[in-house]
């Protein structure tokens, strides 16, 4: 049977395992980074919860996976120390999304999901990573796994099932 | 059975829901009142011998890794503060209704408390944000007892999850709870209401679960209450905390800006405090840090 990961809020795996398979459960606003580095066969996947981490600098130390800014930089550290040998990282990197779910009649301030999800564009894009498969918005509570040796991603949620991305 | 038929069962199993302990009854009472002590708290807790026990219980638990066995009530009380204490005596009182499986809401067992203590935890940190003093004990135990309906009228929603999900979908309802009205003729809001005024719970407490998603019907002195559990449960929702299928299926009231003051940044803080509180809460009532599904 698969061994599980599981990733918290805030947290991040890498993984190149083959029989595992990173989990993350309910993302609600926050968003699920998956980073498929086909290459070297190394998954990595992220449960960011907001954008910037200029409201709780002192969380950075112990969660850096908590903010966009500072999440995507430590988790693609950890894969190029895993996926070693050194290289580019964008080359052969596939990277999906999902999550970033909105309360219905948002109004700008509870509109975190929608702004956790533009925030990791802006990053992503200028490294060469711009996700090629989003499954984000909309006002539902998504559940993510990645399987490492096959890269299949699974979502879920309450009343609609499974379905893959 | 017609919606008619169904919202007389409704009504009657609401009638069938046993009633809560005095001890329990005057703990939230206390917790509504502005001036109160901790002794206060004690004076009831150590004469009711259930509550005393499990409380110990809790204190002498793993997650708060104490040197010393903690034995006498009066130094467990202090150590675990009044809304754990609170948390605890409704976890003890209602376990049946928070704990249950909700089929009617697509959620395994315990999904249900996990949503109410992350809407505790929310409402206590928002209520400093409101324009007027809310009583941030109250809106905790307020944010505790919101859903409370949910445990009732869930039995009579079977099968309807994926259903509403669709209806909503097609833009049929404006929110889960209008699905609710339809098919029983009320709602979990409503149905807790009933239930809290079988319970005789005090006079905040019933007009906060009522309008938890209708805060503009509420009362206008207990709005900024009202406002604070509404939004506090928003806030669980968006971090993955609902209940079930009805997660983030709920309109936000954008008046609540007269009430509370929130800026973008300061929610991304209130769900930052959020999170960290609600870690070390959950590690009391399920043995170590979370990271069991919160809602699969």
């Amino acid at each position: 049977m698969a061994k599980t990961k599981i990733v918290g809020v805030g947290e991040f795996a890498v993984s190149k395992d083959p029989e595992e398979v990173i989990k993350t459960f309910a993302l609600g606003s926050c968003v699920a980074v998956i980073f498929l580095h086909k290459p070297t066969r190394t998954v990595g996947l992220i449960h960011v919860a907001l954008p910037e981490s200029s409201i709780s600098p002192e969380i950075v130390r112990d969660r850096p996976g908590y903010f966009a800014d500072t999440g995507i930089h430590a988790i693609l550290q950890k894969m190029a120390a895993i996926a070693m040998p050194p290289g580019s990282l964008a080359q052969g990197m596939v990277v999906k999304i999902a999550g970033g779910a909105n309360v219905m009649d948002t109004n700008n301030t509870f509109n975190i999901g929608k702004r956790n999800v533009l925030a990791l564009k802006k990053i992503l894009w200028p490294l060469g990573m711009g996700p090629v498969t989003e499954d984000v918005g909309g006002n539902i509570s998504r559940t993510v796994s990645v399987s490492v040796g096959t890269g299949k991603i699974v979502l879920s949620s309450p009343t609609k099932g499974e379905w893959e991305i | 059975m017609n919606r008619q038929e169904k919202e007389i069962a409704v009504r009657q199993a609401i009638k069938n829901v046993p009633l809560i302990s005095s001890a329990v009854a005057r703990l939230l009472e206390l917790s509504g009142e502005s001036e109160h002590g901790i002794a206060e708290i004690v004076n009831i807790v150590k004469y009711d011998a259930v509550l005393t026990a499990q409380i110990l219980k809790v204190v002498n638990s793993a997650a708060f890794a104490r040197k010393a066995e903690v034995y006498s009530i009066d130094h467990a009380v202090s150590l675990l503060g009044e809304d754990m204490v609170v948390g605890i005596a409704m976890s003890e009182a209602a376990g049946l209704l928070f704990d249950k499986k909700l089929e009617g809401y697509a959620a395994e067992a315990g999904s249900l408390w996990r949503h109410d203590l992350k809407t505790a935890i929310a409402a206590k940190i928002i209520a400093g944000h409101a324009r007027t003093e809310v009583n941030g004990d109250l809106a905790f135990t307020c944010g505790l007892l919101h859903d409370l309906g949910k445990g009732v009228v869930s039995d009579f929603l079977k099968k309807t999850p994926q259903k509403i999900q669709q209806a909503m979908e097609q833009k049929k309802f404006p929110d889960y709870a209008a699905a609710e009205r339809a098919i029983l003729g009320l709602d979990h809001a409503e149905a807790g209401y009933e239930l809290s005024l079988n319970w005789n719970l005090p006079a905040p407490l019933p007009q906060a679960i009522r309008f938890h998603h209708q805060p503009a019907l509420a009362d206008e002195a207990l709005k900024p209450l009202v406002y604070t559990i509404h939004l506090a449960d928003i806030v669980a929702m968006m971090s993955g905390v609902g209940t079930g299928s009805d997660a983030l299926q709920y309109l936000l009231d954008t008046a609540y800006e007269s009430y509370i003051a929130l800026s973008s940044d300061e929610l991304a803080a209130v769900m930052l405090g959020v999170e960290q509180e609600y870690s070390k809460v959950a590690g009391v009532f399920w043995g170590k840090e979370e990271e069991a599904p919160e809602c699969a």
